[in-house]
Parts: C-alpha cells; sequence; structure tokens
C-alpha cells in the first residue's frame, strides 16, 4: 500500500459514485457520458498534486466533472444549432396550465437540460453543485477559488435566468403570471 | 417569503430534473474507467526522481537508452525544476526582505466578507500609525509624538491620548510585527495561482515567527507577485480547540508605497466633540432624569462564543425592530428556539445586523446568516428600562467610561435587548463593545 493509494482512498474512493453522478446527470447521453467522464479523469490526473494539497479536495473533483459535463453539454447544443436561436427552442409549449400538463416527463428534463446548457460557464457550475449536488456555498467558493458572496450571485442569477426560461415549469412562477395576465 | 419560497421550487426542479439514476450499462462502464484511472494513480510516480532511479535500474539492454533519457531529465531538471524552486526562493526572500525595511506599509485586515468586518491600516516611518475600524472607530497615532487620536464616528466624539505609549486599539500593529519578522524560509511552498493577471507564489508557515504568537494558528498562507515580488495577501486560518476553524485575510498590502499623510492628522475633524470627565459628567446628569436607573461605569469581562443567526441590513437604524421580528418569524418557520435574547451589531449603516443567538447546528438560508461570534475582551453596561431615543448620549458616556478604564474600543458596538415587549419594567439593553487595552 504505497501514499498514492491512501490518497486515492481518501480523496477519490467516498466520492466515486456521486463523481459518475455527477456527470450523468448533465449529460445523460450513454454515449457521450463515457467520453465526458475520461476527459474529467484526465483533468483529475493533470491536477493531482494540486488536488491533494486544496483546502476542500473532494469539492475540488466534484467540481471538476461538472465543468467537464457542462462544457460537452455545451458543444453538444452548440453543435445541434441551439445557441444560434439564443433562446430555448421554439418548439417549447406555452406556459397555459393544460400545455404545462402535456409535457411529459422526458420532455421536460431535456428543457432543463437545454436552459442549464444555456447559462454562462460559472452560473451554471455554481447553480449546479448548489441544487444538484448540495454541495455548501463554502465549499463551492473553495473549489471555484473565489469568494461565498460571489458563488451566491453566480446562484442567484442563475435561477433567474432559469426562471425566465423554464417559468412554465414552475408552478409558483406560473400561478403569479397567470393571475397577473 | 415569496422570493425564498420561487428559489427553493427552482432548485427542487433543477433537482428532479436532473436525478436521475445511471442505468447499469452506463454505470459498468464509468466503474471500469474508475478502474483504469485507480491503477493510473496508484502507479504514479512519487516524484520525478525516483522515476529517474527506476529506469536505471531496469534491464540491461535499456541501461544506455535510460541513460540518455537520465541525462535528458536531468537536464530538463536543472533548467525548469531547480531554478522554478531557487525562484520561489528568491521571490520569497525580495518580498520578507521589503517588509522587513519598510518605509510604509499599508493593509486591510479582513475579519469577515459579509457582513464585512475590518479594518485598513496605514503606517509610515518614522511612527505614524492609522488604524480605520469599519465598525466606526477610527485611531491616529504619532508615536514620535507620544500622541494619538481616537475617533468615534458613530458618536461624532474623540479623545485625545499622550504622554505615553501609545497603541493602535485593534492589534493591528501585531500583524506588522507578523510581517516583518518572516523566517528566512517557508515551511511550505504552496505553489503558483494566476490571480486577476498576476502570478503568485504562495507560501505557508504553520507557526507564528520568533518572537510573535498567534493564538490558534493552523496556518499562515503569503502570497507574493512573482513579477513585483511584493506581499499581495496572507490568508490566515485560526483553529480553537472545540471551535470551527475560520479565515482572516490580509489583503490590498502595499509596501513603501505613497501614504496620505493627511491620513496620520491628529487634529480633529469639525463637528465632533471631545470626551473629557467634565462632558461625560454633564452628559450623565442631563440623561438620568429620563434613565433613572442607567449605569454608566463599563464593566471589562470576558464574552462567551456564541453562534448566532443574523440579517445583515443598510441603512437607517430605524430598521431595527422590524429587522429583528422578521429573524424572529425566520426562526419559527425553522422551528428554532432561540437561545438567548435578541441583539444588533451596528458597525456603520452600510453594514450592521440584527438577530438571535442560536443552537450550533442551525442551517439557514440567505439573506439569513449564521455567524460566529467569537469570545472577546469587552465593555458592558445595562440600561434599565426601555431603550428610548437617546441612543448616542449614552454610548457617548458608555465609550466615555471605557476610556477613563484605559481600554479603547476594538469591535463594532453591539445591544442585546432583554424583557417583555410589553412590560416595560422588566426590559433592559446591554450596551457591548469589544476593548483592547490602552497601554
Amino acid at each position: 500500500m504505497n501514499d498514492r493509494h491512501l490518497q486515492y482512498e481518501r480523496l477519490i474512493a467516498p466520492i466515486e459514485n456521486r463523481m459518475m453522478r455527477a456527470v450523468w446527470r448533465v449529460m445523460r447521453d450513454p454515449n457521450d457520458v463515457e467520453d465526458a467522464f475520461q476527459e474529467a479523469l484526465l483533468t483529475v490526473w493533470k491536477r493531482w498534486d494540486r488536488i491533494c494539497i486544496h483546502p476542500n479536495p473532494q469539492a475540488l473533483v466534484l467540481q471538476i466533472c461538472i465543468n467537464t459535463a457542462h462544457d460537452a453539454l455545451r458543444r453538444k447544443l452548440r453543435q445541434r444549432k441551439w445557441l444560434e436561436a439564443g433562446a430555448v427552442p421554439e418548439d417549447i409549449p406555452d406556459s397555459s396550465h393544460s400545455a404545462t400538463q402535456d409535457i411529459s416527463g422526458a420532455e421536460q428534463e431535456t428543457q432543463v437540460l437545454h436552459a442549464i446548457g444555456l447559462l454562462p460557464k460559472n452560473q451554471a457550475r455554481a447553480i449546479l453543485m448548489h441544487a444538484v449536488e448540495e454541495v455548501p456555498y463554502g465549499d463551492i467558493a473553495a473549489a471555484m477559488d473565489c469568494r461565498e458572496s460571489t458563488v451566491r450571485k453566480h446562484v442567484a442569477r442563475a435561477r433567474a435566468k432559469l426562471r425566465s426560461l423554464l417559468s412554465h415549469l414552475i408552478p409558483a412562477v406560473h400561478k403569479e403570471e397567470s393571475s397577473h395576465a | 417569503m415569496r422570493d425564498q419560497n420561487a428559489n427553493n421550487e427552482m432548485d427542487e426542479l433543477i433537482r428532479r430534473k436532473t436525478q436521475v439514476e445511471i442505468p447499469a450499462e452506463v454505470e459498468d462502464r464509468l466503474r471500469h474507467r474508475l478502474t483504469e484511472f485507480r491503477t493510473r494513480v496508484e502507479q504514479r510516480p512519487p516524484n520525478r526522481w525516483r522515476s529517474l532511479a527506476y529506469s536505471l535500474t531496469y534491464r540491461p539492454p535499456l541501461r544506455a537508452m535510460a541513460m540518455a533519457a537520465a541525462a535528458l531529465v536531468a537536464v530538463a531538471v536543472g533548467l525548469v525544476l531547480i531554478p522554478r524552486e531557487a525562484n520561489a526562493s528568491r521571490v520569497y526572500a525580495a518580498a520578507a526582505q521589503q517588509l522587513r525595511n519598510s518605509q510604509s506599509l499599508e493593509y486591510t485586515f479582513v475579519f469577515s466578507e459579509l457582513p464585512y468586518v475590518g479594518v485598513d491600516f496605514s503606517y509610515a516611518a518614522p511612527g505614524y500609525q492609522r488604524v480605520n475600524c469599519s465598525w466606526g472607530i477610527e485611531v491616529r497615532a504619532d508615536h514620535t509624538a507620544r500622541k494619538q487620536i481616537v475617533l468615534m464616528h458613530l458618536t461624532r466624539m474623540y479623545v485625545v491620548e499622550s504622554g505615553k505609549q501609545v497603541e493602535s486599539p485593534a492589534n493591528s500593529d501585531d500583524w506588522v510585527k507578523q510581517l516583518e519578522s518572516l523566517p528566512p524560509a517557508a515551511d511550505q511552498v504552496l505553489g503558483e495561482r494566476q490571480v486577476g493577471g498576476k502570478r503568485l507564489i504562495g507560501y505557508r508557515f504553520v507557526k507564528a515567527p520568533d518572537g510573535t504568537s498567534i493564538p490558534g494558528l493552523k496556518s499562515f498562507d503569503l502570497w507574493v507577485d512573482a513579477g513585483t515580488r511584493q506581499a499581495d495577501h496572507v490568508d490566515i486560518a485560526i483553529e480553537e480547540q472545540g471551535k470551527p476553524v475560520y479565515q482572516m485575510h490580509i489583503r490590498n498590502i502595499r509596501v513603501n508605497g505613497q501614504v496620505d499623510r493627511s491620513l496620520f492628522d491628529l487634529t480633529p475633524p469639525a463637528g465632533y466633540t471631545v470626551i473629557t470627565a467634565a462632558s461625560a459628567e454633564a452628559r450623565a446628569s442631563k440623561t438620568a432624569p429620563q434613565q433613572n436607573a442607567l449605569v454608566l461605569q463599563a464593566q471589562i469581562r470576558q464574552s462567551v462564543a456564541l453562534t448566532a443567526v443574523v440579517l445583515p441590513m443598510t441603512g437607517s437604524y430605524a430598521q431595527t425592530q422590524a429587522a429583528s421580528e422578521r429573524v424572529e418569524s425566520y426562526l419559527k418557520t425553522l422551528g428554532v428556539t432561540p437561545v438567548g435574547p435578541p441583539f444588533g451589531r451596528f458597525e456603520s449603516v452600510q453594514s450592521w445586523d440584527t438577530g438571535y443567538p442560536v443552537p450550533l447546528a442551525t442551517h439557514v438560508e440567505a439573506p439569513f446568516q449564521l455567524v460566529s461570534v467569537p469570545a472577546a475582551q469587552i465593555a458592558s453596561v445595562v440600561v434599565n428600562g426601555p431603550w428610548g431615543p437617546d441612543s448616542t448620549g449614552r454610548w457617548g458616556a458608555f465609550l466615555k467610561s471605557v476610556v477613563e478604564q484605559g481600554y479603547l474600543p476594538a469591535g463594532p458596538p453591539m445591544e442585546i435587548w432583554s424583557g417583555d415587549d410589553t412590560k416595560v419594567q422588566t426590559q433592559s439593553t446591554e450596551m457591548r463593545i469589544a476593548v483592547t487595552k490602552a497601554n
């Protein structure tokens, strides 16, 4: 049992499942997820010495996984020319109640992923770390090498943008908009 | 509250729509990748020298190639690795020397980012110092003349001290000693980091420099600009027994820069009144009829550390009651019972907060914050009865009592309100401020 073995046991072994899930949740494509995961592992490998001395190595590793997956998602969206449209695609149903009911779960998942793909990198990474991986703000800040207040701003801006893109999926926002109408 | 609900719903939507299980077949493939990765990590050579040694002990036919490779690696090490380490040492030595021989020094000591609690410090040889605290206290000192002025911006009052060795109130000059006494070499080189277009090299110290002390020091990380070889900032981690680690920072370090001499001007600003024994007595007698039970004699004691939920505020202090009620109502929705009476910390109208002490494990969401109020030496006085509108007069009298006892304020003013809102006779307010010995 060498030092590297111990380092792996301490840093990676406890979060192996979280690493895989972090990439899968963003990619959701059996064909692409393996490449993205391999890319994330390569980044971890390259930064191994830095990770070992990082104050919160596991948050950093999770961040690397999320970053890689988000980059891959953006690349994929670009390939499909989603970004050229500059907004959520036109085929997203309108926000009426009956239309909302018609959207299937799978479609909603796709819309949420596409909306996340439209976010600026830092905002997307912060909201994914916070809302999906439930990493505390302080740990996200350590991983992103910025202040906690900056992370909170990224998350708030991400929420605001997602709210405008996905209002038809959120009951409260939807209700409020309907009552104003 | 509506915003909070909307945020929760948005987070929940993202969570719900992304938390899908990985198909077994995909998971198998990813696990295979992880296994390969683990093998690579475990086989990763501990350092370049060991890999070189291994290559030389392998099969004889390869030895010649290994020797050639070794020669190349040696050249690479000579050209890249050694200069880099030597360069890091030189950068550190230059920065430490500049700090040791500094003729002027400015920095900001940040105790807390949000709400902001910090101290701007300026020093110019041979003995001018200025400490400007975010909670409204400013001290300007001329050590050559053994004279200093303490400005209390909150109450627009000042105290002049002279004839003895004057010291700054927030112990900020101790940090000058820390910076000036850096040892010849760091305990650890942290590597490089790009920040704002600057290439910074980090140096870690795990114990205070000789002749100085930093209670509970876990790490003292000095980051030096490799280009200018000047100290850029310091991150300090303090770990006291039984408490979570907390971070402090020294930022905006400027060594041998041009310091504005007017910062050390000992002339009191216009409109400020001097605190003298006579003025304090007059104020006390004037306010006595309205505050029969007012005790002006500040008690110096050690406070107990506490954890609290606070609501950071800006603007008029008239919002205090409404803000305090908002915290109370939030705690009720969380089902958290406060472990003490409400309080307010009034650093400035730009940054103040109010809240309740709570159990350690409480979890809160923005805009509320869970903060740790450390134990400290404090001055304290309890005013019985309703608080009333003459806050400035009470604080003036209280601070005068503090100064008369040989102490200076070293933290934001704090008020702790006890009693039943509906029963005047049960109400009391504790005025409290962190203090440090003046000499």
